[in-house]
């Protein structure tokens, strides 16, 4: 891969998965990467952790989180509302746990020289976290199946316009990804 | 370690055997298509048809159910579901 090829994410033909970006690319990446962790990180515990708990990774305190981005990225699991809950507190804290690794493991890969060769790891990493980056701001959008109509109603100074920006270039590099991981799809 | 009789415990489970869980997956407007096939392909290890099968059922049915077992399996399979972002549920088997 070659710095005058587009930027993105791209198998070469050794089967190597590549990421090349421009610099205010890798900026906005990781100044979104390190927004969302900051959102995923757990509030200071109130009372003292149950080491029995900590060790089994129960978090009684789990409940369904009240800012809807994060309602869908730690959705309920059933349907009655006591099952969710109960569910919630046996599998609440590893699911964040898991998403703030993946989230670390992606902002380091930034900090290496462009273009970067990722590990498995790594590309599983951004790949998720491509989709929790874009699961959040399509929350925030209220991003619907018919598509990006409000996007248009929108003035020229409402904020919302560059978030739908920043969301469809997201599309963009996670599309790229899904490709360069995915063999039997066309490049 | 308990030394209780058993026998209660297994007709329980039992009963649960016998009404098996599913793991549904459900629409929803950002993951995308070619990215819920991919997630059936690599977690589920279905081939590039079913995946694709159970895609389609997803976004044009609003719901696919894409694995059916035990409670405890199916739990597992809704929190990995959770972990790559996807919307998904336990439910009996209807």
């Amino acid at each position: 891969m070659g710095l005058l090829d587009p930027p993105g994410f791209r198998r070469n033909r050794h089967g190597q998965v590549w990421m090349h970006l421009q610099p205010q690319e890798r900026e906005l990446l990781g100044n979104l990467l390190e927004q969302l962790t900051g959102l995923l990180e757990p509030p200071e515990p109130r009372a003292p952790v149950d080491p029995l708990e900590e060790l089994v990774g129960i978090d009684p305190a789990a409940v369904r989180p009240a800012d809807p981005a994060l309602a869908r990225l730690f959705p309920d699991a059933y349907d009655d509302p006591e099952a969710a809950d109960e569910f919630r507190r046996f599998t609440q804290r590893d699911l964040r746990t898991m998403k703030l690794e993946r989230l670390a493991l992606a902002r380091a890969t930034l900090e290496r020289k462009d273009p970067t060769k990722l590990t498995d790891q790594e590309c599983a990493a951004w790949l998720a976290a491509l989709n929790d980056l874009r699961l959040t701001l399509g929350t925030r959008l209220a991003v619907s199946e018919d598509g990006h109509e409000p996007y248009l109603e929108l003035s020229d100074e409402d904020p919302r316009r560059g978030m739908y920006l920043i969301y469809d270039w997201l599309t963009y590099h996670q599309d790229r990804l899904i490709r360069a991981l995915d063999k039997s799809l066309p490049k | 370690m308990s030394v209780a009789p058993v026998e209660d415990v297994e007709v329980a489970d039992r009963s649960e055997v016998e009404t098996p869980w599913v793991c549904i997956v459900w629409n929803d407007p950002v993951n995308l298509m070619s990215y819920v096939t991919y997630v059936f392909m690599t977690y589920f290890g279905y081939s590039r048809d079913k995946a694709e099968r159970l895609m389609l059922e997803v976004h044009q049915d609003g719901r696919s159910i894409v694995s059916s077992g035990s409670r405890d399996a199916m739990e597992r399979d809704v929190t990995a579901m959770h972990s790559y972002g996807l919307w998904a549920t336990v439910s009996r088997e209807q």
